[in-house]
């Protein structure tokens, strides 16, 4: 077992334990857009950063992805980690201001401003759909692509993946489009393939817009019948 | 090759490889890694060894083929062993020389290096100060060896450290010994090898642990694990093969870039040569060790070189970063115990084991053992790869191993450890160089890029550079790296085009240390440095880009514009009127002169020309075009009255008065445009005659008195009354003019006092202060210099009071004493070069100690002699007098021109301050000075500057005290300029304009500048002036020539995107 100390309150874990399971299990909130329990940690969004150690070695780290340690004090909610917080939302506020995932975190981090150029991405790469494809679907359909700002997520040299069953699983952990794919009225859902029996057909460029990976279309394929 | 069984058979080989070997034939060495190569060296080798064959020289001559031995910037280079003759930049027929004189035992002096700064021939390659200030342990290998030959890596004691640690059998012990070095880890982070090794060697060794050798090599600017890569491949080997020993490893692996060609073919030529010979593979040499190195290449991806993310790349996947813990220590490759070093941190293993850990640690300083190589490129005079002893000053590599500054501008920073690494300013070069200093200082070792920078580079512009290439290179996992880096360079693109904010600045401070704490890789987390540390030391730039919408160092092009106009303190379009005439249309570019500049003809004189020196065909390698000899062509044409200056506001009695004290060019400049503006304006002037210093100071033979009378006329006009005789805290004070009725006063009182040496007989009759020496001459004609006469100081005034006193009657001789060199002498070069010609002397180094005297009269001066000491900040060597090197010189003259100030002791009693270096204080926004309605330009201001200055001052005063009585706001008026009107190019073809050489202006001859004060400088020839116009690279072009639209295109058959 391996002890250490969350905002003070000490605690002992089993080995392997990460940083953010150990501070939820306090019920110590900390906000995560790329985690989701079953899939591998990533630690791609940084939201869930906390502070560790102490005096000068003081450092953030991605709490998700970073393993308990004996003796650690961490703080989820320094001023430090408040600050890194607040303007990682406002960076995906400029980036992807559309999520409504990413609209409550910001209104609970109270983040009243964004001062950066507004762009309209329907991205965050956080890569959930990645892990989701690969390792709940067994399918490994699609992944990430080119590095620094050409990063991007599809199927390589965008070709249809011969194992991609239309599962849908890629745009129900997705918190930039999950809204409109598991709208709570699934007849209004923009597209909805995976929860609307009877989806609307879209144009093919807004389909694409949209980051959906179903090719073909699933409301084309339900229509075929 | 035969495969060696034991110790005993190298030993064998080692020693039959030796006794083949004859020391005392002579070598040629060919340095032909990537940038010899690139320069020419595979021609030298081609010719070499067909002279080699010809002449029959193969047993008399050894020909070796090497990589890259440092000194890049003269490659090709050939050195000859083992005398150590050195050859720069040889070429094919040189090298046919070579070979003749190596033959004949001959040293070829013609070809010899140069020393730039003393002008001696030197020999040796190992005198040149370039690398006599080095260290050279891992880099002189690189020379001993052709990379692709494994017996002559034998031959220079290779493979003798693998040796004695198999045969000792004691794989602690090697361990012990690099922990005993105290060698660190020489990628970036300067973790301890030993330590690293031992966390190795304690896992566990169920299923096979890795050492890595890291030549992902990525930094803009820095090559020295190419060098080593190319150049001397089995000596990594045998540091691998040690470190695979003392931690007991199997695999070994070699992750080097694709895009070093040349190093991937040496190393696997080197590979293949040790396993051959039993080196690499299974029992090595029969002690049961065995070892396999595989090579991976990496696809480019700077993000490779931080080791997680190598470790992705070589299972083959993609290379990204991870989270660390677990390190690779722990688990790296496939799960497996690895530990990853850098190329120079292996190339350095054999080296400790050759001269032993404790000799090792004895280099550099106690925390940072052993040398570490830089690669020194950028605005630097000697660029190249250094390796010097750790703990040795920024100042030692830069200046005395760089030999200094590349050109004429100062040196401002150094950038060191490549895109995440920080700018050092100059005034901190005083820094050792080490991991922790570097790191204090805000920057990084990194993996050794260092780049220097001058004042031609921007630091805005440095950063958005760097910011650019990380926002590339990020992997892109972490959001605030990826976006990170992406906002940061969105905010300093805006900057650099002169839309930046203040708010946005405190952004994009916010947001890099923020990117700095959240991100998970060695690469985010530096990220932010090139912006912190730029904005840490260089702030003042940053807000000039946002407040002035200027860039100092001419380099934002929405922000320069032109750099001809924008340098003029005018705004003068300098390309304008030359491109008008280029092509004939004089009367027009004389308008455009006169537009913004009321002096021209003065200017076209006198100007120190800010314009050449920002000229882009002089920053390019050229030299700029001779602007103000243009200028002066166009003024000695076209005459004045085609420019009519337009009153804005009708001249009636009511409107209000303005007293302008002082009439040089500021106060002169004021009282023109405020007289347009309606005003009713008084001169007072203190001298007999209006001008300032244009009358009492400049000579006549540099500026005629009649064209400065013509123009100083043309600019008094009916709103205009001029006093002379008059002056300020003799005949009237400040309070007397407001009661007189005027409504604002502008003080242009220039700066009159010369400042005094404070040696002792500074009083004696003989010795004068410039000032009064040039001001009797120049006003009443006085002639005060006879028999020697001698002048301290190095500026213009100097220049210029020793050029008069040439030119008085019973005057023998004239010395110039100034305390540097000559080409730190703050006056014009021209006048300089003039004054010699006429036959003035010159002593440098030489600083006054006393004036001597007889019965009260000068009787000569005695000085002392100057070395020059290190350098200071500004990149100038300090002058140290050098004791007993006293000498007398006897003098009849003395005129002491160490600079002026301006003589405005009883102003404080009117009410206006004055600052601590003893000039009026104004604001400089609005050059009001503390004293509400009075305003201060010019001289009295800034301290003797020049006419231009002055000219721009009275502009600035003439609108600020116009808004001032018209009751509106102060502020700042300084639009960004760029060229707004297109004047259409003479249609020069690229060959015709290179062909052209800068026109210089012909002199007077010697024999009539000699005795009279007639005009030194001639106008240019109308067909040099001409083709001097047509060299300008028109700038301009860029922003004002119309786009032609896209139907005209598609007509042209251009395709427009």
């Amino acid at each position: 077992m391996i002890e250490l100390t969350i905002n003070g309150l000490k605690l002992s874990v089993e080995k392997g334990t990460t940083l953010l399971e150990a501070a939820r299990f306090l019920g110590f909130p900390i906000p995560t857009l790329c985690h989701m329990d079953g899939l591998t940690p990533y630690g791609a969004c940084r939201l869930c950063v906390v502070e560790i150690g102490e005096g000068a070695r003081a450092r953030l780290v991605s709490s998700c992805t970073y393993p308990a340690e004996d003796g650690l004090k961490i703080r989820t909610a320094s001023s430090r980690v408040m600050k890194a917080r607040k303007m990682i939302l406002e960076l995906l506020l400029a980036s992807c201001p559309q999520s409504k995932t990413i609209q409550d975190l910001a209104s609970a981090y109270e983040v009243r401003q964004q001062r950066f150029k507004q762009e309209y991405e329907t991205c965050i790469l956080c890569g959930l759909c990645v892990r989701m494809c690969e390792e709940q679907m067994m399918a490994k359909a699609i992944g990430f692509r080119g590095r620094g700002e050409h990063r991007s997520i599809g199927t390589p040299f965008d070709v249809q993946s011969d194992v991609c069953r239309l599962c849908g699983g890629c745009m129900y952990v997705c918190p930039a489009c999950q809204l409109r794919c598991t709208y709570t009225e699934p007849e209004k859902a923009i597209c909805g393939g995976c929860a609307n029996l009877s989806p609307p057909c879209l144009e093919k460029e807004q389909f694409d817009d949209m980051m959906c990976y179903m090719k073909p279309c699933v409301a084309c394929e339900i229509r075929k019948d | 090759m035969e495969r060696l069984k034991s110790i005993d058979n190298f030993k064998a080989l080692q020693r039959r490889i030796l006794s083949d070997v004859n020391p005392a034939i002579p070598t040629i060495v060919i340095s032909a890694g990537t940038c010899g190569q690139a320069s020419g060296a595979n021609d030298l080798i081609r010719v070499s060894k067909r002279e080699l064959l010809s002449r029959r020289l193969t047993d008399k001559i050894r020909l070796r083929i090497t990589g890259c031995q440092g000194f890049c910037q003269m490659e090709p280079l050939v050195v000859v062993q083992p005398y150590g003759t050195f050859y720069p930049h040889v070429g094919v027929k040189e090298m046919s020389r070579i070979v003749e004189a190596v033959a004949a035992g001959q040293v070829l002096r013609d070809l010899l290096y140069v020393d730039p700064e003393t002008g001696a021939i030197i020999e040796k390659q190992d005198d040149i100060p370039f690398f006599a200030r080095q260290t050279r342990t891992i880099l002189r290998g690189n020379e001993k060896v052709d990379p692709i030959r494994i017996y002559d890596y034998i031959e220079s004691g290779g493979y003798s450290a693998l040796m004695d640690v198999l045969a000792r059998q004691d794989p602690p012990w090697v361990i012990e010994q690099v922990k005993a070095s105290g060698l660190r880890g020489r990628g970036g982070a300067g973790f301890l090898t030993g330590q690293k090794w031992q966390m190795l060697a304690d896992q566990r060794n169920g299923r096979g642990k890795f050492l890595v050798c890291n030549g992902d090599e990525g930094d803009p600017g820095a090559y020295m694990d190419r060098s080593v890569l190319e150049g001397n491949p089995h000596s990594i080997i045998e540091g691998m093969l040690i470190g695979a020993y003392g931690t007991g490893v199997t695999s070994g692996v070699i992750y080097v870039r694709n895009e070093y060609p040349l190093a991937v073919k040496h190393l696997v030529i080197a590979l293949r040569q040790a396993n051959e010979l039993g080196l690499l593979g299974s029992n090595i040499l029969g002690t049961g060790f065995s070892f396999d190195i595989q090579m991976v290449k990496g696809a480019g991806a700077f993000v490779c070189g931080e080791e997680t993310a190598l470790i992705r790349s070589v299972e083959g996947k993609m290379g990204e970063p991870r989270q660390r813990p677990p390190y690779p220590v722990q688990k790296g490759i496939d799960g497996k115990p690895t530990a990853i070093n850098n190329v120079e941190t292996w190339a350095n293993i054999p080296a400790i084991f050759t001269q032993g850990a404790g000799e090792f640690a004895k280099i550099g300083t106690l925390q940072n053992t052993g040398t570490k190589i830089f690669s020194l490129v950028g605005k630097v005079r000697n660029t190249g790869l250094v390796e010097v002893p750790m703990g040795i000053t920024i100042n030692e590599i830069v200046n005395t191993i760089g030999g200094g500054p590349a050109g004429p501008a100062r040196i401002k920073a150094v950038q060191t450890g490549g895109p995440s690494g920080g700018c050092i300013p100059a005034k901190m070069f005083d820094l050792p160089i080490d991991y922790q200093s570097l790191a204090q200082a805000g920057s990084i070792m990194g993996s050794g890029g260092m780049i220097v920078m001058d004042e031609n580079t921007c630091m805005v512009d440095v950063a958005r550079y760097f910011m650019n290439f990380l926002k590339d290179e990020s992997c892109g996992k972490c959001f605030t790296c990826r976006k990170g880096t992406q906002r940061m360079w969105e905010i300093l693109d805006d900057i650099t085009q002169g839309k930046g904010t203040a708010s946005e600045l405190e952004l994009l401070e916010e947001l890099a240390l923020v990117v700095k704490d959240t991100t998970m890789c060695g690469l985010g987390q530096t990220a932010a440095n090139p912006v912190l540390s730029t904005l840490r030391y260089f702030r003042q730039e940053y807000e000039h880009h946002i407040r002035e919408k200027r860039c100092s160092a001419f380099v934002c092009k929405d922000l320069v514009g032109a750099p001809c106009q924008s340098a003029c303190p005018l705004g003068t379009e300098a390309w304008r009127y030359v491109a008008h005439l280029a092509r004939g249309e004089y009367q027009e570019a004389y308008r455009v002169i006169r537009e913004t500049n009321p002096f021209p003809s003065v200017c076209a004189r006198v100007c120190d020309h800010k314009c050449e020196s920002r000229c882009r065909l002089g920053t390019s390698g050229s030299r700029p075009v001779a602007i103000r000899a243009l200028k002066r062509f166009i003024t000695d044409h076209v005459d004045p009255s085609v420019f009519k200056a337009q009153p804005r506001v009708p001249t009636s009695p009511d409107n209000p008065r303005v007293a302008i004290v002082g009439s040089g060019p500021a106060g002169l400049t004021a009282a023109h445009y405020l007289s347009l503006d309606g005003y009713r304006v008084t001169v007072f002037e203190a001298d007999q005659e209006p001008g300032g210093m244009l009358t009492s100071g400049i000579p006549a033979y540099r500026l005629r008195r009649d064209v400065l009378q013509r123009e100083i006329e043309s600019l008094l006009d009916e709103n205009i009354t001029l006093k002379c005789n008059t002056a300020l805290g003799r005949d009237f004070t400040v309070d007397t003019l407001f009661k007189q009725g005027y409504k604002a006063v502008f003080l242009a009182l220039g700066a009159h006092k010369s400042r005094r040496l404070n040696i002792e007989g500074e009083d004696l009759e003989g010795v004068y202060p410039a000032i009064h020496f040039l001001k009797e001459f120049n006003l009443q004609g006085k002639k005060l210099a006879k028999g020697h006469a001698g002048i301290i100081g190095g500026g213009n005034s100097a220049v210029d009071a020793a050029r008069v006193a040439l030119r008085q009657e019973g005057v023998e001789s004239v010395t110039l004493f100034y305390r540097r060199l000559r080409h730190d002498m703050p006056a014009l070069k021209e006048e300089v070069d003039l004054a010699i010609e006429e036959g003035i002397q010159l002593e440098t180094l030489v600083t006054p100690v006393k004036i001597e005297s007889r019965d009260g009269r000068l009787t000569g001066i005695q000085c002392v002699r100057n070395e020059l000491g290190a350098r200071d900040a500004s990149g100038r060597r300090h002058p140290v007098p050098i004791r007993g090197t006293e000498f007398l010189r006897s003098l009849d003259t003395l005129v002491i021109t160490i600079g002026d100030e301006p003589d405005i002791d009883y102003i404080t009693s009117m009410g206006i301050e004055i600052n601590e270096r003893g000039t009026l204080r104004t604001d400089p926004d609005t050059l009001a000075t503390s004293r509400g309605g009075v305003f201060a330009g010019g001289d009295v201001v800034t301290g003797p500057n020049t006419v231009v200055d002055a000219i721009a001052a009275g502009k600035k005063a003439a609108v600020m005290i116009g808004r001032y009585l018209r009751g509106e706001e102060m502020k700042p008026t300084e639009p960004v300029r760029v060229p707004q009107v297109y004047v259409a190019p003479c249609g020069i073809s690229e060959e015709e304009a290179g062909g052209l050489r800068r026109a210089e202006p012909h002199t007077l001859p010697i024999e009539l500048r000699k005795r009279s004060f007639s005009e030194v400088e001639l106008p240019l020839l109308d067909e040099d002036a001409q083709s001097e116009a047509k060299r300008c690279l028109r700038c301009d072009l860029e922003f004002t020539e119309p786009r032609a639209s896209e139907p005209e295109l598609a007509t042209a058959g251009v395709k427009t995107v």
